[in-house]
């Protein structure tokens, strides 16, 4: 009993919080909804207003279960909200799925959904293109939800978590220097970078729509696009339109995503370039981006992938953006292509993408960091008693944020090949298993083998699917929000 | 100008490899195989080489003595010795194969002798059991010298390239181990070492011999266990005796050569045998081995339909051990068991052998501080200002030692992602080249796929034999000891 009355009095706190972001999340359903009304047949409303009505209920039931229990959130509080926050929402995002989609179990439907929060892309779902728009719609909005965020959104729209707001960002928000204070209060940061995102939104729907998208498309591509989640309302993908202007704005857009949001939000506070133009890891970013296009364009071109040199540009262009910044379209079936550009783009999705942008991985600034302590190891060896900080961008690196960085990759080390060998167990061969679990832990979504572009996730078993949901979270979150609710350390107090 | 400083070193030592050629010239003679003058005139030419280098070094190009190098010409030094010995080594091999008609070019000639003197145990040879008893002696042989220059450089050169593995050695090895001028470092504890190899050579060997081998079969198997490199001279390998007490027997020698010699040489000159068993390290490397060994079997009964009995124990161990252990023997195909146990086999060996021992890889000592910082790592989001020092056997691991153990490991990783790349863009499948580039850069031997335990290198263009060729050496000396050599801080004075 005292253990039981102990454990409510961790939990009691964060669940009261978890109410709130559960009935402030059921409006999301609305959107869907919208689209069922105006587009899809009559017993879809239904099933979205059910929907809707039951996540508002459940948090309602649960805020009158936690009435007594709401107080300040103790900083290791963020861990078990945020988590708990990911794994509930997922649960009630996938009741629809659920419900509409045919013949799916309900371990296909939470990998769907966690997927889509994740940002991730992988899809267990097979004849896209036959289901009803607003479940698509529902699969993108998700996606673009997840992307930035759901606690970042809850930050800035509820002032209610007052202390525990910088430190449900910082378990939230990818990247491995957090404690960067931009502006003095948290939720005018947030508030600030939900509106750059809705910016390049904005812009992202009109350029799809130009390019010869349908509004509904146009609209779930832009979800999938800027958060660069990867979900298509077509089993072909991009592939599907074959339109050059389409894959050009994707292209455009997936680039301008993968940077840190942050960093646009400064450059429109301080109205001038300097943010960006004299980023390390941006620079970085571009850098990496224009060896790997050219690297795969010369490869398709010697192997005669495609017909001429511009396609091929193209089309490396656009699948080496799309998988290295973890969005994971796919416009042709790069499984056929020569083995290695299938590794090597999959290799890129693991740290391309800059920290505080929408996409997945171990993020560049931290690959940076890592060669930088290379180059210095070395210099070690010839000078064992120099000292030489390591510097990004001018400022130096306290040895400590640099062991912690190191370290959360040595963690996301072992995760990827603890995962990968769960899954041999299960029977899968190493391509399969050991690319599904880069791509969802990576959240960039297809894989290679039989989990590649030309397939999907659904054949997997509900054990596998399951892990997997846990590798996209774990992803997502960065891991060690995630593992530390395993230690034993979090639950003594 | 460090090149020619080392050159009269290097000299010696090429003379003192030139007297190795004795051995097979001698076992060519007794066993009267015809194949002695393919070793003759090698033989002449580098012990040429070696007097030449020497008479050059001390009298024309710099007169130095050897008490005089310093730690950056020990580094040099290693890198010209793991280059250039493995050329001449391959000399009675493309005599041999010339003379009797068919040619082996020089790459393949130079990835056998590499194999060799890195104790790797990867072949291009088919149909060993024909070959004269010269040509695997020295095969055998090789690897047999190899593992004697491998225990000197654990403790003369790898501590002080830092990347913390050599931290628990120096910690654990007394005196003349702590010196820092490098010849006497050499001299006083090569000796030791040595001799602790030599009495465990003389175990296995009597042990094998006692179990039903030939003289001429325990001779050559003994060289290839003590040194964990795993050349055997029959096609099936150790699979050809089909003998339980054979196996049992290399099970226990192989184990015993992955703990460090160091700790063995100590514990002798104490007189305090229990020294070894209380040493963590030690203890890793044996309990990893064989709880791995019983998982295995438990794989082997659960999806592989073995019998719960002692000899799917000793398959299971047999060949666990072989390869964890960096031996690479194997007594059946095991790639046909479950995909879970040949992976986790190999991967195993990238982590399982203690520093000190003859093994490759990252190295329990690495592995131990890595994981008790993973621990802290976790922890320390928790309580961020906490200071937790990392101890491993109750002695303080410093914050550098930590940065360094985490970047050899990412760079270990960088190097086998990077290698892998290489082979898939040489065309190959993503099984055969990753599982390849792991067991090269282990100094392991074979892989799975076409590299497997019932195929060989033998079918890789030389391309990719260089390939794997270079991966042998950066795994052998640490691959930090090799890249510095391409850094400018190494020439710069």
């Amino acid at each position: 009993m005292n253990g039981l009355s102990a454990l409510w009095s961790i939990f009691g706190p964060v669940l009261a919080l978890l109410a709130r972001i559960m009935m402030a999340f059921s409006f999301a359903f609305l959107v869907p909804l919208t689209w069922g009304w105006v587009l899809d047949l009559d017993y879809l409303r239904a099933i979205w207003g059910v929907a809707f009505g039951l996540t508002f209920g459940s948090g309602l039931l649960l805020l009158w279960l936690t009435r007594n229990q709401y107080r300040e959130l103790l900083p290791r509080d963020g861990f078990l909200l945020v988590v708990l926050v990911w794994l509930v929402l997922t649960a009630y995002a996938a009741i629809p799925l659920y419900w509409l989609v045919p013949d799916i179990s309900w371990s296909h439907a939470y990998f769907e959904a966690m997927s889509a929060l994740t940002a991730t892309g992988a899809t267990a779902l097979s004849g896209l293109g036959d289901l009803p728009i607003s479940v698509n719609v529902w699969r993108a909005f998700l996606q673009y939800i997840g992307g930035l965020g759901i606690m970042l959104l809850v930050v800035a729209v509820l002032p209610l978590l007052g202390l525990g707001g910088m430190q449900l960002y910082k378990a939230e928000t990818p990247g491995p220097m957090k404690d960067t204070k931009f502006t003095p209060r948290i939720a005018e940061t947030a508030r600030g970078l939900w509106l750059v995102y809705f910016g390049f939104s904005l812009a992202c729907l009109l350029a799809y729509r130009w390019a010869g998208m349908s509004w509904s498309d146009a609209f779930i591509h832009m979800c999938s696009t800027m958060s660069l989640g990867g979900f298509s309302s077509q089993d072909a993908s991009i592939g599907h339109w074959d339109s050059a202007a389409v894959e050009w704005v994707a292209i455009v857009f997936m680039t301008l995503a993968g940077i840190s949001f942050l960093r646009y939000f400064l450059v429109l506070r301080s109205l001038t370039l300097g943010p960006i133009v004299n980023d390390h890891e941006i620079r970085s970013y571009f850098l990496v981006l224009a060896g790997s296009v050219l690297l795969v364009t010369a490869l398709l071109t010697a192997h005669q992938v495609e017909a001429d040199f511009w396609t091929a540009l193209r089309s490396s262009a656009f699948h080496v953006l799309s998988l290295a910044t973890t969005t994971g379209y796919s416009a042709t079936d790069y499984g056929q292509w020569p083995v290695f550009i299938g590794v090597f783009l999959l290799f890129l999705g693991c740290f391309v993408s800059c920290a505080g942008s929408t996409g997945g991985g171990i993020k560049m600034v931290r690959m940076v960091l890592l060669i930088k302590q290379a180059r210095r190891e070395l210099v070690r060896i010839v000078h064992p008693r120099v000292v030489n900080p390591i510097t990004l961008g001018g400022q130096r690196i306290a040895s400590a944020t640099l062991t912690t960085v190191l370290g959360f990759m040595l963690i996301y080390g072992a995760a990827t090949l603890g995962l990968s060998f769960v899954l041999l167990l299960t029977g899968l061969d190493i391509v399969t298993a050991f690319s599904a679990v880069v791509a969802t832990l990576n959240n960039i979504g297809p894989g290679l083998g039989l989990v590649g572009p030309a397939h999907n996730f659904g054949w997997l078993s509900g054990f596998q699917l399951g892990l997997l949901s846990f590798a996209m979270l774990l992803g997502r979150l960065e891991l060690l929000t995630v593992l530390v609710l395993f230690t034993r350390h979090y639950w003594r107090r | 100008m460090p090149l020619l400083r080392v050159a009269s070193v290097l000299g010696w030592i090429v003379l003192a490899f030139g007297l190795a050629f004795l051995v097979p010239i001698a076992v060519s003679l007794g066993l009267a195989d015809g194949a002695a003058w393919a070793f003759v005139g090698p033989m002449a030419l580098v012990l040429l080489l070696g007097a030449a280098l020497v008479g050059l070094g001390r009298t024309v190009w710099r007169p130095y003595r050897a008490s005089e190098l310093n730690v950056r010409d020990g580094i040099l030094l290693v890198g010209l010795v793991w280059t250039l010995l493995p050329a001449l080594a391959a000399l009675p091999f493309m005599l041999y194969f010339a003379g009797v008609g068919q040619p082996l070019n020089f790459s393949r000639a130079y990835f056998e002798a590499m194999s060799g003197l890195t104790t790797t145990g990867a072949t291009v040879l088919v149909g060993l059991d024909h070959l004269p008893g010269a040509i695997n002696i020295w095969r055998g042989f090789l690897q047999w010298l190899g593992g004697m220059g491998i225990l000197v450089l654990a403790v003369a050169i790898l501590p002080l390239v830092g990347a913390g593995g050599g931290s628990l050695l120096r910690a654990e090895t007394s005196g003349p181990l702590k010196e820092s001028r490098l010849t006497p470092r050499i001299a006083t504890t090569a000796k030791g070492l040595w001799s602790i190899y030599a009495a465990l050579s003389l175990a296995c060997l009597l042990a094998y011999r006692a179990g039903g081998m030939s003289w001429f079969d325990a001779w050559m198997h003994m060289f290839t266990t003590m040194s964990l490199g795993g050349l055997s001279n029959y096609d099936a390998s150790f699979g050809h005796f089909d003998s339980a007490v054979l196996e049992w027997m290399a099970i226990a020698f192989m184990l015993l050569a992955s703990g460090s010699f160091a700790l063995y040489f100590v514990a002798v000159l104490k007189r305090d045998p229990l020294r070894i068993w209380r040493n963590p390290e030690w203890r890793g490397t044996q309990s990893l081995m064989l709880g791995s060994g019983l998982a295995v079997a438990a794989v082997l009964v659960w999806q592989g339909g073995a019998a719960a009995d002692w000899e799917t124990l000793r398959r299971a161990l047999f060949n666990l051990v072989s390869i964890a252990s960096t031996t690479g023997y194997s007594s059946e195909d095991y790639t046909l068991w479950p995909a879970f146990a040949p992976w986790l086999m190999l991967f195993l060996s990238a982590m399982a052998t203690s520093a000190g021992s003859t093994g490759a890889g990252i190295k329990m000592a690495r592995l131990l501080i890595l994981l008790k910082l993973a621990q802290r790592e976790l922890t320390r989001i928790l309580h961020p200002r906490a200071v937790t020092p990392i101890t491993v056997g109750g002695a303080v691991v410093d914050q550098t030692a930590i940065q360094s153990v985490l970047a050899f490991m990412l760079i270990y990783g960088a190097t086998v992602l990077g290698l892998t790349l290489l082979l898939l863009l040489g065309g190959m499948d993503f099984d055969t080249a990753f599982s390849a580039v792991l067991a090269s850069i282990n100094n392991m031997g074979p892989g799975l796929g076409v590299v497997g335990p019932a195929g060989n290198y033998a079918g890789l263009s030389d391309f990719k034999l260089w390939v794997c060729s270079l991966a042998m050496l950066l795994g052998r000396l640490e691959i930090l000891a090799f890249l510095v050599l391409f850094t400018r801080a190494f020439w710069r004075k």
